[in-house]
Formats: C-alpha cells, structure tokens, sequence
C-alpha cells in the first residue's frame, strides 16, 4: 500500500476514527493490528515469516542479554543476533526476492539492533512484552522509511493511551498535505525531467544534464522528505511524535553540516552504533599511538579518524544497495568531500584572504550553500544513474557543449515538462522554499493557528486543493513508489 | 579526589585535546560551548580523559552522558 495512494488514505481514516472512539488501553494493541495489515497488503501473505522470525530473536536476544553479566557470553550472543538479522536482510535484499522483498526492510532491522544495542550497552532495559517490541519495530509509520526512531524516545508514548486533541490532530493532518505537496506536486514532476535525461543520457550534454541532475536533487529530497511529512504527520495525528529526519539540508554550508541536516537518524545511528564502536576497538584506539613518532601527535590523530571515516562512509554506501553508484555516490566521495576540505583548510584559508572573503558573510555563506550542492548533486547523479561509467560518461558531457540557449529557445519545455507544468514545478519549489526560511524563524503551523478561523481554513482548503488539483498522479492514481522505500 | 582537584585535571585534559589554553569546563559545559566538539572529537576526549584518570567508561556512559558535569560523576563514581 503507497501512503500517497487512496488505499491509504482511507485505511489511515478509519484507523485515526477507530483509534479516538476504542478505550486508550487498547490503542497500542490496534497499531499493532494496523502495523500487521499494513506490512502484508504489501506483498505475499508468507512473508510475514520474516518479521516474525526478527522480532523473536531480538526479543531472546535482548533478554539474555540484560540477564547475563559475563562480557564474553554477552559478545557472543550479541554477535550471533546481529549475524542472524543481518544474514535474514541480505537474504531479503540482495538475492532473487528483490520484487517481493517487504517493504523497507533495511529501516526496521536498523531500528530493532539499535534497541538490542541499547541493552547490551546497558542504556536501555529489555522488553519483556513481544507484542510491544513487535509495535515498536513495525509501527506502520516509520516501516516505509524510517524515521529510525530509538526505544527510549518512544516507549512512552508508544503503548501509553492518547486522549484526542485537536491541535495535534490537526498539525499532523496539515504536515501530511504538506509532504503529499512535495511529493505529488514538485517530486512527480522533477522526476519526468530526470527520467528523460537520465534514461537517454547519450543524447545529452551541456546545460541539459546540468538541469536533469538538478532535478534530481530535487525529486529525491522532496520525495524522500515529502514522505516523512507524511509520516511523520500521521503518527502525530495518532499522538505519537517522532524524531525528525531532515532539517532543511540545503541551506548547510559544508557537507558535515549536510550530513547532519539530511537523514538524521540514520547518521544518528550509524555513529552511536557503528562509528563509536568502531572508533574504540583495540586498533583505532591505539593506531594514534603508533602513527605518533612519525607524524605527530595532530596528524595522527587526524589519519586515525579518516581511515574511520572511511569505513563508515563506505558502509552508508554500501547500505544502499551495495552497488558501486550507491557506494561511490553516496559514500565515499563524501568522505573524499569532507577529508579535502580539512586537508586543504590552510589552502581555503590563503584563497579566502586572497578574495577578501569574510567567514559569516551574507555572500559567503551563499556560495558555500550553493557549493554544498553542487557537490551533494555530483554524488547524486552516481546514485541516479544506470552504473558508474554512465554517471562518468554524464559528468564528462556538462563540458562538451556550452548550451546556455536552452534557456530562452523552449527546449527546456521538451524535457518531460511543458511550460504550463514547468511553470507550477518553479512556483512550487519558490513555495517550498519560502515556507523553509519561515520555519527557520518561527513553525509554520504554530503562525498558521494564530490566524483568525476563517483565514486558517482558507489557508487549509488553498492548501489541499493545491495539492489534489496540480499533484502529479501516475496512471493508476497511486504516485510512483517512494525512492527511499527500497533501501 | 574531591571536585575541585577533577576539573583541574579535566580542564588539563580538554585544552590539550582542543588545543586551547583558554578552556575553562564547569559542570554545565556541554558540546555546544566548545567548538570543537563534535561527534569525532567527543571520542578522541573520552580517550583522554580515561587515560588521564586511568579508567574505562562504558559505551553507554559514552553516548549518554549530557554535560561535563554527567562526566565528572561518571569519574567520581569509579574512582570511587
């Protein structure tokens, strides 16, 4: 079931009505309920036999774990499990059930280590109902894509009843039209641009690639955080808030700051659960040490960190899907971004002191921002393409032709968009982000609530048949799947 | 040992990891008042300080731990 679909829609309805009129005891036990629907209206009914399967060894797992204190039983029960879970995920991903593999299987065996983790850490206690834990890993919301929320953020307001309140019943409806808004009405439209450039990429140079990987840019991250509005909005509705997965990425000026506005939970994870780890295994903990006497103390502890880096940066990539365009695109040509930019800080500092360049500056700040996503879009264009060499064969063909009469000659309009739809794709996005720097300042639903009523439901109304009239719907009214949902 | 003596010995080990000499730490001090401290950097510290006090902090401990303050009970605590 698509969340953009009507299918969904109504199922979501019925459920938010149930929810409210059912005694709050029972809440958690119909999200359950939901949950399970809505994982099987996906694919075939056996594969319930995974998630089935996850939960319980991560429920026996968690247990022993809290219950024995002996370290070396506790690493090797811990390693087994996450042998096991991972094992089951490649299963899944990789191999021949690629169609009918579950929805995001990837986010929800992500969320259930993180929990086993926690107790292993010893930050967190175990679960002792498994119909509680089966909740927490498959709340339908986060099952899609994430967010990949942690146990003790939620298990408070997971099973506890919710009384219905109309402010976050309304906020959360109004985050959901905002993020079918950036998925129906920009995202569906950005990828008829990219599908036209990225599928016949030979035909291509110049300008024209330019503006299709621009494009992409800006499908995915309307897409993947048009689905998190959605997402995020629907469990708000049901009173249940999750964390937040971007932070208006475009406006970093580097690509740490990038990484820390764009998939923030994943990055969240990835450091507490595998970069710390890593960083405190016996041979990085003592790798500055050896490298000491030859580099010194600063630099060594500097290499330290980027061959950490590298390893983490690789296995984001590898995380999406284990091609070389995902681990490259997404991966290590961001840990080639980041090491650069510190190995080259006394060259950006000459360069800067050069041009006169002030850090902080109105102009500089601009071009760091538009840099950032010259560079983000690079990766991107790695990660949109058929393999490596057609993403090389795209980034060498920007610098064959010098196009710029694209602009103004209407080719642009033959690019999948014609200049009506073109039109609605530039003032969406120009709507985009003007509500992004409002939020900056002030939530834009908390200045919408001040308005006198019938301004705010002139605003609602505007708002959602903005969305049902110039959404972008496929042919079978269920908008193309989510890009994220399969990683 | 008691408080005061810790934080001299903390405020040795935070100015030598991010070199410089003007770090005074309290026991609100937390990440965002010192710019260096990021993610990276916040492990590159726990290494410090644990071989500075001759201890072992738990990756729990690690994670969890809000402010220099949390820190110094954590250091406190084993010391014992």
């Amino acid at each position: 079931m698509n969340i953009t679909s009507f299918q969904f829609l109504c199922f979501f309805t019925v459920l938010l009505a149930l929810y409210y009129i059912i005694p709050k005891k029972m809440q958690w036990g119909l999200l359950l309920i939901a949950s399970i629907g809505f994982f099987q209206a996906a694919g075939e009914w056996w594969l319930i036999i995974y998630p089935v399967t996850t939960i319980m060894i991560i429920y026996f797992g968690a247990l022993y774990l809290h219950r024995v204190k002996e370290q070396k039983k506790k690493q090797i029960v811990l390693s087994l499990v996450v042998v096991l879970c991972v094992f089951l995920l490649c299963i899944l991903k990789y191999f021949h059930l690629g169609l009918l593999a579950p929805l995001g299987i990837s986010f929800y065996t992500l969320t259930l280590l993180g929990y086993l983790f926690d107790v292993y850490y010893e930050i967190g206690e175990p679960e002792t109902n498994i119909g509680r834990l089966a909740l927490f890993g498959y709340y339908f919301p986060t099952m899609i894509s994430g967010p990949i929320v942690q146990y003790k953020e939620v298990k408070d307001q997971l099973y506890a009843g919710h009384a219905f309140d109309y402010t976050r019943v309304t906020f959360g409806l109004q985050r959901m039209i905002w993020g079918f808004f950036k998925k129906l009405v920009i995202s569906e439209r950005m990828g008829l641009v990219v599908n036209t450039v990225f599928n016949q990429y030979q035909d291509h140079s110049g300008l024209t690639v330019v503006i299709g990987a621009v494009c992409f840019t800006f499908q995915l991250y309307t897409d993947f955080g048009g689905c998190m509005d959605i997402v995020i909005g629907a469990s708000e509705a049901l009173g249940i808030i999750l964390p937040e997965n971007f932070d208006t990425p475009f406006f970093a000026t580097n690509i740490s700051e990038y990484w820390r506005r764009w998939h923030i939970t994943l990055g969240t994870w990835l450091k507490n659960y595998l970069f710390y780890p890593l960083l405190r295994t016996k041979f990085f903990s003592t790798l500055p040490k050896k490298l000491k006497p030859k580099f010194g103390k600063k630099t060594a502890k500097k290499l330290t960190t980027y061959l950490a880096m590298l390893i983490l940066w690789f296995t984001i990539g590898f995380w999406h899907g284990g091609l070389w365009k995902y681990i490259i695109g997404s991966g290590l040509l961001h840990w080639f971004y980041i090491v650069s930019g510190e190995v080259l800080e006394p060259l950006w500092k000459r360069l800067k002191t050069w041009f006169h360049v002030t850090d902080g500056s109105r102009g500089f700040v601009c071009f760091q921002r538009v840099r950032t996503f010259l560079l983000v879009t690079i990766g991107l264009i790695f990660f949109r393409a058929d393999n490596v060499p057609a993403a090389c064969h795209m980034l060498g063909s920007i610098f064959k032709e010098w196009n710029p009469e694209i602009l103004w000659n209407g080719y642009l309009f033959e690019l999948g968009l014609d200049w009506i739809e073109f039109t609605i794709a530039v003032v969406s996005l120009c709507i985009l982000l003007l509500v992004s720097v409002l939020q900056q300042k002030k939530g834009i639903r908390e200045r919408i609530a001040e308005k006198p009523l019938p301004v705010r439901w002139i605003i609602f109304f505007a708002a959602i048949f903005y969305v049902i009239l110039l959404g972008n719907y496929g042919p079978d009214f269920s908008a193309a799947e989510f890009i994220y949902q399969g990683f | 040992m008691d408080r005061e003596e810790l934080f001299e010995r903390l405020n040795t080990v935070f100015r030598d990891v991010f070199d410089d000499e003007d770090i005074t730490v309290t026991d609100l001090t937390t990440a965002n008042d010192i710019e260096d401290w990021d993610s990276l950097e916040h492990i590159n510290l726990m290494a410090a300080v644990e071989e500075e006090f001759g201890i072992k902090f738990t990756m729990g401990q690690i994670v969890s731990m809000k402010n220099v303050g949390q820190m110094a009970d954590i250091i406190q605590e084993k010391l014992g």
